[in-house]
C-alpha cells in the first residue's frame, strides 16, 4: 500500500474518532444520581449545621456533590403524583431571621428539601412521617433557610 | 365580660383573615428556552420559592441558579460557571407588586389578568421590570403564570464571541407557580 494511502486512512480514522469524542463530550447526559456512589454520608442535622455555621465552606465542600443523608423525615409534600419532596425539617434561630420580607414565615420553616426522582415518588409518599430514612441526592446549595437536594432516591 | 369576649372574638376573626391572605410555595416552576440558529437551550427549575400577600399585592420569588436542570451536562456546567457565575451569584430574586390588585378577587375562584411590576435581580444586576401574567384563584391556591423574554446582556451575562452565534440574545422565561394559602 502506498504511503499516502496509509496516511489518508489513518487521518480519516483519527478524524472520525475525534468527531465522535467531541460529539459525545458535548451531548454527554447528566450523571445518573441514583446509580452514582455517594461522596459523603452525613446526618441531616450535622449537614444542615455545617451550612448554618459557615455557608462558604459548606458550599465548597458539598455543592454539586452526591450525598447520602440520614435522618428523620418530618414532612412529605406531594403536589402531584410525579412530584414529591421529602423534608428534613430543621429548627431555626428565629432571632436571626429577617422579618421584613414576605419570606419571613417561609424562612421559619427551613430544612433539607429533597426533590425525589419520579420512580421514588410513590415509595416516598408511603413513608410514614417521622420515619428515619437514608436519602441519596445531588446537593444544589442553600436557598434562604432551605438546603436543596434534587434527583433524590430512598436508599434501602 | 360579654364586651371583652365580643372584642376578643372580633379581633381573632380579623387577624385570622389577615393571616389567610398569604400564599406560599417552595415548589414553583421556572423554565427558560432559547432557540438560536445552531443550538436550542432549555432548562427547568422546580424548586422556586414564592410568596404572595393578597392584602397588599406584594409578590416575591427566589430562584436558586444551580437548580436549573439541562439535558446536557456540559451545557449545565457552562451555564453555572461561565455565564451565570452561580458560586458568586447563587440566587435570582424578584420583589414586586401586583399593580391591578383591585381587579383580583382572592375569595372567588377564577382566572385574572395581573400586571406585576418590581425589581428583578439576575447575576447581581437589578432591573425594574413590568410584566403581564395571570393569577388563577382555585380554592385555597393561587396559580401564577407568566411568559416573557429577557435580554441576557441587560444582566451583564457575557457570551464569549466564539459561541455568540450559538446562543440567542433573548431567552424566553416561563413561570408557573402554584401557591398554597398559608395556614
Amino acid at each position: 500500500m502506498k504511503n499516502w494511502l496509509k496516511f489518508l486512512i489513518v487521518a480519516v480514522v483519527v478524524g472520525i474518532i475525534t468527531v465522535i469524542t467531541v460529539l459525545w463530550y458535548i451531548n454527554k447526559p447528566n450523571k445518573d444520581i441514583e446509580k452514582a456512589t455517594a461522596e459523603y454520608t452525613l446526618n441531616a442535622d450535622d449537614l444542615y449545621k455545617q451550612y448554618s455555621d459557615n455557608k462558604a465552606i459548606a458550599d465548597s465542600l458539598y455543592n454539586g456533590k452526591v450525598i447520602e443523608i440520614n435522618g428523620k423525615i418530618s414532612i412529605i409534600e406531594a403536589p402531584s403524583d410525579t412530584f414529591v419532596v421529602a423534608v428534613f425539617t430543621q429548627k431555626q434561630d428565629t432571632t436571626q431571621l429577617k422579618t421584613d420580607d414576605l419570606f419571613g414565615d417561609l424562612n421559619a420553616e427551613g430544612g433539607i428539601r429533597c426533590t425525589m426522582l419520579q420512580n421514588h415518588c410513590e415509595g416516598t409518599k408511603n413513608t410514614a412521617p417521622n420515619s428515619v430514612v437514608k436519602i441519596k441526592g445531588l446537593c444544589k446549595g442553600m436557598q434562604g433557610t432551605d438546603l436543596i437536594f434534587v434527583k433524590c432516591s430512598i436508599v434501602k | 365580660m360579654k364586651t371583652i369576649l365580643r372584642f376578643v372574638t372580633v379581633f381573632l376573626m380579623l387577624t385570622s383573615c389577615v393571616f389567610a391572605q398569604k400564599y406560599i410555595t417552595k415548589n414553583g416552576k421556572i423554565n427558560f428556552y432559547s432557540d438560536a440558529p445552531m443550538e436550542k437551550i432549555e432548562a427547568k427549575n422546580n424548586e422556586v420559592k414564592a410568596a404572595l400577600d393578597a392584602s397588599t399585592g406584594d409578590i416575591v420569588f427566589q430562584v436558586l441558579i444551580t437548580s436549573f436542570e439541562f439535558k446536557q451536562a456540559l451545557m449545565q456546567e457552562h451555564f453555572n460557571e461561565n455565564y451565570m457565575e452561580s458560586p458568586k451569584f447563587p440566587n435570582s430574586t424578584f420583589k414586586g407588586k401586583i399593580n391591578n390588585l383591585k381587579d383580583i378577587n382572592f375569595s372567588k375562584n377564577g382566572k385574572y389578568n395581573a400586571v406585576i411590576e418590581g425589581d428583578l435581580t439576575i447575576h447581581g444586576v437589578t432591573k425594574k421590570v413590568k410584566q403581564n401574567g395571570s393569577l388563577e384563584v382555585k380554592d385555597a391556591k393561587v396559580i401564577a403564570t407568566s411568559k416573557f423574554n429577557l435580554a441576557v446582556k441587560d444582566y451583564n451575562i457575557n457570551i464569549p464571541s466564539a459561541v455568540a452565534g450559538k446562543i440567542a440574545e433573548k431567552v424566553q422565561v416561563t413561570v408557573d407557580v402554584t401557591m398554597d394559602q398559608k395556614k
